[in-house]
């Protein structure tokens, strides 16, 4: 992306043109310029969703869209593109940061009554044996999660703590993590 | 809406924009107007008398330095807001600050009274001339760097304030007498560290991405 010679710089005839008001050369640049935001973003965010890096790739696009005029044409594009993907990355981390510190985990209750065809079944007493044997064979990031959350019923920031990863990565991991014991035991249910 | 909607959008609705100058003819620009601008504040100031009576080197060179490092401060906050150049012009913003730190204390008498520079209450004129004085200059600079983009804002500010700090000083100096250089140091100085500080801790509130509406991905702010 940042090569004087990659074909990127070819872009900046592009860009150049889209600062005079050529809108067919700006679809162009963009449609162009996107899949290579969204590769960027997801090599540097293995761990974001789909729609997550979606949300990047359009804070991003938004922001050349913004900062076009800051473009000089005499300079190679790819330096100037990068330079805003790599900021804007930094201040998503940001926000996912400030976003995680202001959250309040709660898992949900189910509440248990006295008939048992009220109770559903995420209340029933499961396999024990099954639900250890799935918990095995998760990954070891999801594992730990699951292990120091909801085993050891530890905060999120404890969690943090002992596994030396972000509240954000324990998130995600323990939302994996669910996901795949919810997968792994409902297939063992059926 | 997904990504190629906004492409779309995007390229629907697109405006023509003139390419911003380069950061170091910006930086002329900006440094033209200050110059004029803290001229007219020396000669409004100084109808009693300046500070420049019968000053030599020790007064001369930290105001040269002073200079210098207020050129070399506006050049990199404007090279701050365009993506992609080197952040070189930064360090020599800081190195250039240091001399100028360097030179006052030089210029400082060697038998000085430290402990009297605190109470040299006649410096909050000083104060007074760096930081009002000085906010015009700030303004006209944050309104340029605000049609860049909002890359590093604590950055962007800091240097911002230290180009003025620095000029406003320099005005400051030249219009009042000083007694000598531990005071300028500790005084100026401080004041000008002062604004760097807070400029950077309140940069992003100038200095911002314009806010994205989550129902119609339109800005929200800036009118961008």
């Amino acid at each position: 992306m940042t090569e004087p010679n990659s074909p990127i710089d070819s872009l900046g005839e592009l860009m150049r043109a889209a600062q005079q008001g050529d809108g067919a050369s700006y679809l162009e640049l963009l449609r162009t310029i996107t899949p290579r935001i969204r590769q960027v973003i997801r090599r540097q965010r293995g761990f974001a969703g789909i729609a997550e890096v979606e949300d990047l790739v359009q804070d991003v696009l938004l922001s050349v869209h913004t900062v076009r005029a800051t473009y000089d044409p005499a300079r190679p594009f790819g330096p100037w593109l990068l330079a805003i993907v790599r900021h804007r990355l930094v201040d998503g981390a940001r926000r996912y940061a400030r976003i995680a510190r202001r959250e309040i985990h709660a898992d949900e209750e189910d509440v248990t009554f006295s008939e048992p065809e009220a109770n559903d079944d995420i209340s029933e007493l499961g396999d024990a044996a099954a639900l250890h044997e799935a918990v095995r064979a998760l990954p070891e990031g999801q594992r730990q999660a699951i292990e120091l959350l909801k085993l050891r019923e530890l905060s999120l920031k404890e969690a943090a703590q002992v596994s030396g990863t972000s509240v954000g990565a324990l998130k995600v991991a323990t939302h994996r993590a669910m996901a795949a014991l919810r997968r792994t035991l409902g297939k063992e249910r059926e | 809406m997904n990504t190629n909607d906004l492409i779309d959008n995007l390229a629907a609705g697109l405006e023509p924009v003139a390419p911003l100058w380069p950061p170091g003819k910006r930086a002329a620009a900006w440094s033209l107007g200050a110059a004029l601008y803290v001229s007219l504040l020396v000669i409004g100031m100084s109808s009693g008398g300046t500070g420049t009576d019968g000053a030599g080197a020790m007064f001369w060179v930290p105001q040269i330095a002073a200079i210098v490092t207020g050129l070399v401060a506006s050049a990199a906050a404007f090279a701050s807001v365009v993506p992609g150049l080197p952040k070189q012009s930064r360090a020599w913003a800081a190195a250039a600050a240091l001399v100028w730190l360097g030179t006052l204390v030089v210029a400082s008498p060697g038998d000085v009274d430290w402990a009297t520079v605190p109470v040299a209450s006649h410096e909050w004129i000083c104060v007074g001339v760096i930081v009002v004085g000085g906010a015009p200059l700030m303004l006209a600079l944050m309104l340029m760097l605000r049609h860049g983009a909002p890359l590093s804002p604590a950055t962007t500010a800091a240097l911002a304030a230290l180009a003025v700090g620095t000029l406003a000083n320099v005005g400051a100096c030249l219009s009042l007498p000083h007694a000598n250089g531990a005071i300028t140091f500790a005084w100026h100085g401080g004041v000008v560290l002062a604004l760097v500080v807070v400029a950077a801790v309140s940069g992003s509130l100038v200095f911002a991405w314009p806010a994205r509406s989550r129902s119609n991905d339109g800005f929200t702010r800036n009118g961008r």
